[in-house]
């Protein structure tokens, strides 16, 4: 037996209580060494236990206002997981896709995107609208999750656990100003600008603003009505009293109705004055009377009725999945090749860990899509894109009447616009120019 | 009773040879190294294979009395299930067929969503009906029709009574898909399978009191085991209406999507 001090106190150390606690050292010495061999293969990677599913949340309204075209993203990306999974899945995992609804409404989308998470959602698709992405972002940042967002939006925006699909301003904006005032378009230079009232129009024709001051162009007027607004009589008389010969738009959701059923009232028809949407694809083209929209331009990465092998092929295969009445569309088409996006950074970085994911990303990614070669820019985390315009004909698809020669660079901060702004993830993140005040309240 | 799942992931025929090896099994196993044990009650008393005959036909009047109303039960427990899988189906057929009467954009919108709420059913619902979870996102779809079928207003006579018979139409529908989902974890309470074990058991044991031939011993109880391991599985293999090979099946819809895509 052996003697030890203790605080003044002389004690006994028996052999079972010496095996005791040597037992109990080693034992903690052995997990302390051995722990990072153990977690080493599943906590970094970020993948479930045993043999479990990948999961991935969807953030799409199934109810309310957005629902008739948030669910048809939904479903495209249903059909992309269905696919991998047919194809033998994911790191040889199935993947499990869930969608709960945040009902249109931007104050349940970061709810919804919590629930998901907590759900074990490794990375989230989904959002449409700019208010309802900008409510979701504290929460994937929060809890380093990656949001892969489909939609065209106005740009001023970065964020490192974004990966966005959709135009920015310098892929549609610019270009389609260009392509308006050039001879191709008309040489249209009197240009209206006319938006629903939130932060997309707003920022977008703050941009258009800026690149036709520099273009020495001038809009011929500017002017916003609320999401839902529905009375346009009064906003085509002061379009035909400005002398605009033609409208930029980026009225959205039922409000376009409205628009085209006043100028159809007005007799105004697309050789008159056309109307450019930014926002009419072939899903809103459903919701209005071909009469009144049939010669009107929209501008795209994508339309439907793109003359490829690779787009008829997705076209049918879609189509045969959800019915031949079934439409595609820009946000579907990028949506669709976010989830290759997302699967080939996944395959790369043999992990579901956000870092290694946007690591692989960083090694610049490639797909080619329905709607032609799409590459993830590791410095933005957007994607290139084409530049399309397309007519609207009767049967309520499009003629493309114009495509950019090459996939064109996003920059979410045009310089013309946010001078002194630049993003590179590759190297830190956002270089902050001077503050930017874009004009009125939004 | 959630321990044996598992056994509704095997293909049939194995699990009912499955279920007959582990009664036979038992029987034998219980032959050899119970029997001598067992034997010790009966041994010294007069006619005892008469006694012990007596008691077992009264016994198995009893027990196969309970296992058939036990079959008949999970036989019907399935059926009824199957009935209801097949009303909501012809609902969402009339339904949808009422629908495609609205004015455009209103009845495709609705087409797509009840298109939308079948191919959910079949690819999503099924596989986790089958687990016997009661899946929930179908009511997110049943939601969105229900808010777009409120959207219209009609404007005609004509339009007005499509209307009603849409409303109730969707009514019958929501009827059948509630009946179908209460059906996911239908089955026969667990009490009754511990009285039916337990009636296997004692059946088993009372052979084993009888004094013949080892060999005429093992197989005319192995003989009965098995019949009992084939009752047993019979009416596994009912319970629970989703799960197993022997489960109610997605046909209805399936049937009804083809028809949906293909028009």
């Amino acid at each position: 037996m052996e003697r030890h001090q203790s605080r003044g106190l002389t004690h006994r150390v028996s052999r079972r209580d010496f095996g005791r606690h040597a037992s109990a050292a080693a034992t903690l010495a052995a997990a302390q060494a051995f722990a990072p061999f153990l977690f080493v293969g599943c906590r970094p990677t970020g993948m479930p236990a045993g043999r479990q599913p990948i999961r991935v949340g969807l953030l799409h309204s199934q109810t309310g206002t957005m629902a008739i075209s948030e669910t048809s993203l939904r479903d495209v990306e249903l059909f992309a997981f269905e696919q991998i999974n047919a194809s033998g899945g994911l790191l040889g995992r199935q993947i499990e896709a869930w969608g709960p609804d945040p009902k249109s409404r931007t104050d349940l989308y970061p709810k919804r995107a919590r629930e998901l998470i907590d759900w074990g959602a490794a990375a989230l698709f989904g959002c449409w609208t700019s208010s309802s992405r900008k409510a979701v972002l504290p929460v994937i940042e929060e809890h380093d999750r990656l949001l892969f967002y489909p939609v065209q939006y106005e740009g001023n925006e970065s964020s490192a656990h974004v990966v966005y699909g959709g135009l920015v301003p310098n892929q549609q904006i610019l270009p389609v100003i260009d392509w308006l005032s050039s001879p191709a378009g008309g040489g249209l230079k009197k240009i209206f600008l006319l938006g629903s009232d939130y932060v997309f129009p707003r920022t977008a024709n703050f941009v258009a603003k800026k690149y036709m001051a520099a273009k020495g162009m001038r809009p011929a007027g500017e002017m916003y009505l609320p999401l839902g607004h529905r009375d346009f009589a009064p906003v085509v008389n002061l379009i035909q009293a400005s002398g605009a010969d033609c409208v930029l738009s980026t009225v959205n959701g039922d409000s376009n109705i409205g628009l085209f059923n006043a100028l159809a009232e007005a007799r105004i028809n697309p050789e008159k004055l056309p109307v450019m949407s930014t926002s009419i694809a072939e899903d809103e083209l459903r919701n209005m009377l071909p009469e009144q929209v049939c010669g009107h331009l929209s501008v795209s990465c994508y339309f439907q009725s793109l003359p490829t092998e690779a787009n008829r092929r997705w076209v049918d295969d879609f189509r045969h999945e959800f019915g031949h009445d079934r439409v595609t569309g820009d946000p579907l088409e990028p949506q669709w090749g976010l989830v290759h996006l997302w699967r080939q950074a996944v395959e790369r970085a043999g992990s579901l860990d956000t870092e290694a994911i946007r690591g692989a990303m960083g090694e610049g990614l490639t797909f080619a899509g329905p709607g032609g070669l799409v590459q993830l820019d590791p410095k933005t985390q957007h994607c290139t894109r084409y530049f399309r315009v397309g007519r609207i004909r009767a049967d309520r698809q499009f003629d493309i009447v114009h495509q950019s020669d090459a996939p064109i660079t996003p920059d979410p901060y045009p310089q013309i616009a946010f001078p002194g702004w630049s993003c590179d993830w590759t190297k830190g993140g956002i270089t902050r120019g001077p503050e930017v005040s874009i004009d009125g309240d939004i | 009773m959630h321990n044996f799942f598992w056994v509704y992931d095997l293909p049939t025929e194995t699990f009912a040879i499955l279920m007959i090896a582990v009664f036979v099994g038992f029987y034998w196993a219980g032959l050899i190294f119970l029997r001598p044990i067992l034997r010790q009650f009966v041994k010294n008393t007069r006619g005892a294979n008469d006694i012990v005959g007596y008691v077992l036909s009264c016994f198995c009047v009893f027990y196969g009395l309970l296992l058939g109303l036990i079959a008949v039960t999970a036989y019907q427990n399935a059926s009824e299930t199957s009935a209801h899988v097949t009303h909501e189906a012809a609902a969402l057929s009339a339904l949808y067929e009422d629908v495609s009467r609205y004015p455009e954009p209103y009845g495709q919108n609705l087409r797509w969503i009840l298109r939308d709420y079948t191919r959910y059913t079949i690819k999503y619902a099924w596989p986790l009906q089958r687990q016997g979870i009661v899946p929930v996102d179908g009511t997110i779809r049943v939601q969105a029709f229900q808010e777009k079928l409120l959207d219209f207003q009609p404007a005609t006579p004509a339009q007005e009574i499509l209307h009603a018979e849409a409303l109730r139409q969707f009514n019958t529908f929501l009827e059948h898909r509630r009946m179908r989902l209460f059906s996911v974890n239908t089955a026969i309470p667990p009490v009754m399978w511990y009285v039916v074990i337990l009636g296997a058991l004692i059946n088993i044991a009372m052979v084993w009191l009888f004094d013949m031939k080892f060999i005429t011993h093992l197989l005319l109880g192995g003989l009965l085991s098995a019949y009992l391991g084939t009752m047993i599985f019979l009416i596994a293999a009912m319970d629970h209406p989703f799960r197993g090979e022997v489960a109610v099946t997605p046909e209805p819809f399936e049937a009804l999507y083809k028809h949906m895509v293909e028009e």
